[in-house]
């Protein structure tokens, strides 16, 4: 599929082969916080004293304030302030300003990435589109100022592996479980800087957001591209919300792939990634018992509908563990609002659970930092050293079913000893 | 800030593992500014780097460096790190220092020939990196002629500013 994109992009109007370099046609850029400040002052620096001088295509451009809305300090609402202004000047049609969320869940909630399309925005979980059949992926903030004045950026055309999911999906999501086997398995970049295809018989069971996981942890895995292909249940979810016409990528019978994984989802337990790399991933069991004293539910990888109804489903009628600080963020205000409609707040704050705004606080230190010594697990996207707070904190990654076991527990425990529903 | 990628670039070596995070480049989160920056990039990994490093220092380390975020390493160029060398990188963290003509090789072998503290070549015109106290060596991974477009003329803001100005010269 990977080389399709890029043959269908490739502005020399030839097709390409994995290792060719290509300059191709851009259909959409996103950008967030950082198309100011950075961008800005690169613009600056290229030599353009009032900041850009043009953006290639107004229609193009989409830009979330995301990472900081509602602006957390003087210096932030000065940037934001200042981004009104450009965002003005250069004519930018689409700017979600005065509206909390993750810049990737809105790109979705809004239809703004389409199949087929190539769109590049800068962040590394621009990848996230790939679950609606996008070819899309993070790019460098001076690639950005690139693409914003010419639409157009070079790319080195990837291989691809072919990950084949198979077996049946339960009544709970796994995408995240199924993410960190398959580092835990094959290792932290077994994809690195390839084109990652979803295929098999569990595709078509898992939900867009499940796939959204998966394609925003192909960046945790090293993809340029983590592709789906687009199906009923894509169509489905870009009905209404975008009216414009797509041309999906679908791969050739007999495509060439760099390796193959299959995995039967039936006989994979839970999984976790201990401190302080993604791929350094356990099975549940294994790391049952550590005491935590934080638990959090969010980000672009998991702070959709169907991560928040399994912790509100799960709490109905529990409590959270005393002294345990449960924080759940919808990944934007569209979901938010999903999951208020659906009384999942109410459980959820009831059971002695914080919600938060929507936004990228949760899996950045802002809402909810560590201090030494403190255990956190988090259906987030990254636990690194230091990624919230404290270098002497320990952050534990698991899919949104197990955090809430262990908020109910207030240790690591295997879901299923706590929900004997399941 | 152009470089002659085929200058030869000597330095000490500072070692590391795999999966070095951006994180651990360039806590953002923690440090907004510069200043703060350089006190204590790469310090989750080796608390002792950011205050001993020093300039034309080489950083060496194992596969997928600079996984993680999209942002930059430029806090390694201001400490002075006059060059990285890994076994293999992110492909989000090689955009940054492609863009900004930041040296970054890509050597599979590399942390086999050279310990913490020693002193490395790197040779791109001759394709390799070596132990000029041991005598060992491994090649090093050519980029394609674009890239080295780009490297040379000092990066894609560069070639970005000469695009710009060419185009609306007529
Ligand atoms: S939720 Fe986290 S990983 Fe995702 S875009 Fe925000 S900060 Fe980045």
């Amino acid at each position: 599929m990977a080389e399709k994109l890029l043959s269908r992009h490739n502005l020399a109007g030839v097709p390409v082969k994995a290792g060719d370099i290509v300059e191709a046609r851009i259909d959409g850029a996103m950008s967030h916080y950082n198309f100011v400040e950075p961008v800005h002052q690169l613009a600056v620096q290229a030599g353009f004293p009032e900041g850009l001088p043009r953006v290639w295509d107004p229609d193009r451009i989409f830009i979330l304030l995301d990472h900081h809305q509602p602006a957390l300090s003087q210096e932030l609402a000065d940037a934001n302030q200042l981004m009104r202004r450009h965002v003005e000047r250069l004519g930018i049609k689409c700017f979600h300003d005065a509206e909390p969320g993750i810049a990737h869940q809105m790109m979705a909630d809004y239809g703004l990435a389409r199949p087929g399309e190539l769109v590049v925005g800068n962040d590394s979980h621009t990848i996230s589109y790939g679950a609606l059949n996008v070819g899309s992926t993070g790019i460098s903030r001076v690639d950005t100022l690139y693409v914003l004045l010419f639409g157009e950026l070079w790319f080195q055309v990837p291989n691809s592996v072919k990950v084949v999911l198979e077996g049946h999906h339960p009544n709970y999501p796994i995408a995240k479980d199924i993410i960190l086997y398959l580092a835990g398995k094959y290792g932290d970049d077994f994809a690195g800087s390839m084109s990652v295809e979803y295929t098999g018989s569990l595709v078509p069971q898992l939900s867009i957001a499940s796939r959204m996981c998966l394609s925003a942890h192909g960046v945790e895995v090293g993809a340029k591209f983590a592709l789906f292909p687009a199906d009923e249940r894509t169509r489905e979810f870009l009905r209404g919300r975008t009216d414009k016409p797509y041309e999906p990528l679908e791969a050739d019978p007999d495509a060439e792939y760099e390796k193959e994984i299959v995995l039967n989802v039936d006989e994979m337990p839970f999984m976790v990634a201990k401190p302080h790399q993604f791929g350094n991933v356990a099975p549940v069991d294994e790391v049952t018992g550590i005491k935590i004293v934080q638990a959090q539910i969010g980000s672009c990888a998991n702070g959709r509908f169907e991560d928040i109804e399994i912790a509100a489903r799960i709490l109905k009628g529990r409590k959270v563990a005393k002294g345990v600080r449960f924080i759940i963020s919808p990944a934007s205000q569209q979901v938010y609002l999903q999951c208020l409609k659906a009384g999942l707040v109410e459980w959820l704050v009831e059971a002695g659970a914080q919600v938060v705004t929507p936004g990228c606080g949760v899996c950045q230190p802002k809402v909810g930092f560590l201090s030494d010594g403190e255990v956190c697990i988090t259906a987030t996207t990254r636990n690194y050293k230091g990624r919230k707070g404290s270098l002497n904190a320990e952050i534990y990654l698991a899919g949104p079913l197990t955090v809430a076991a262990a908020a109910v527990a207030g240790e690591i425990v295997n879901p299923r000893e706590v929900f004997r529903e399941l | 800030m152009s470089f002659d990628l085929n200058q030869v670039i000597r330095g000490r070596v500072w070692k590391f593992g795999d999966s070095v995070d951006t994180d651990a480049i360039n806590p953002y989160y923690l440090y907004p500014t510069m200043e703060e920056l350089k006190k204590h990039t790469m310090e989750s990994y080796r608390p002792e780097f950011p205050k001993e490093v020093k300039p034309g220092d080489i950083l060496v380390a194992g596969r997928n460096f600079g996984c993680g975020s999209s942002r930059p390493g430029l806090v390694l160029r201001e400490v002075g790190i006059a060059a990285v060398v890994v076994e293999s990188v992110s492909r989000l963290f090689l955009r940054n220092n492609i863009s900004r003509a930041m040296p970054i090789f890509m050597a599979p072998g590399v942390s086999g020939i050279v310990k913490d503290g020693e002193t490395l070549e790197v040779d791109y015109a001759q394709g390799l990196v070596r132990n000029p106290a041991t005598g060992a060596s491994v090649a090093l991974r050519k980029f394609p002629p674009l890239i080295e477009k780009i490297f040379q003329s000092g990066g894609l803001l560069e070639f970005a500013r000469q695009r710009y100005l060419a185009e609306t010269a007529r």
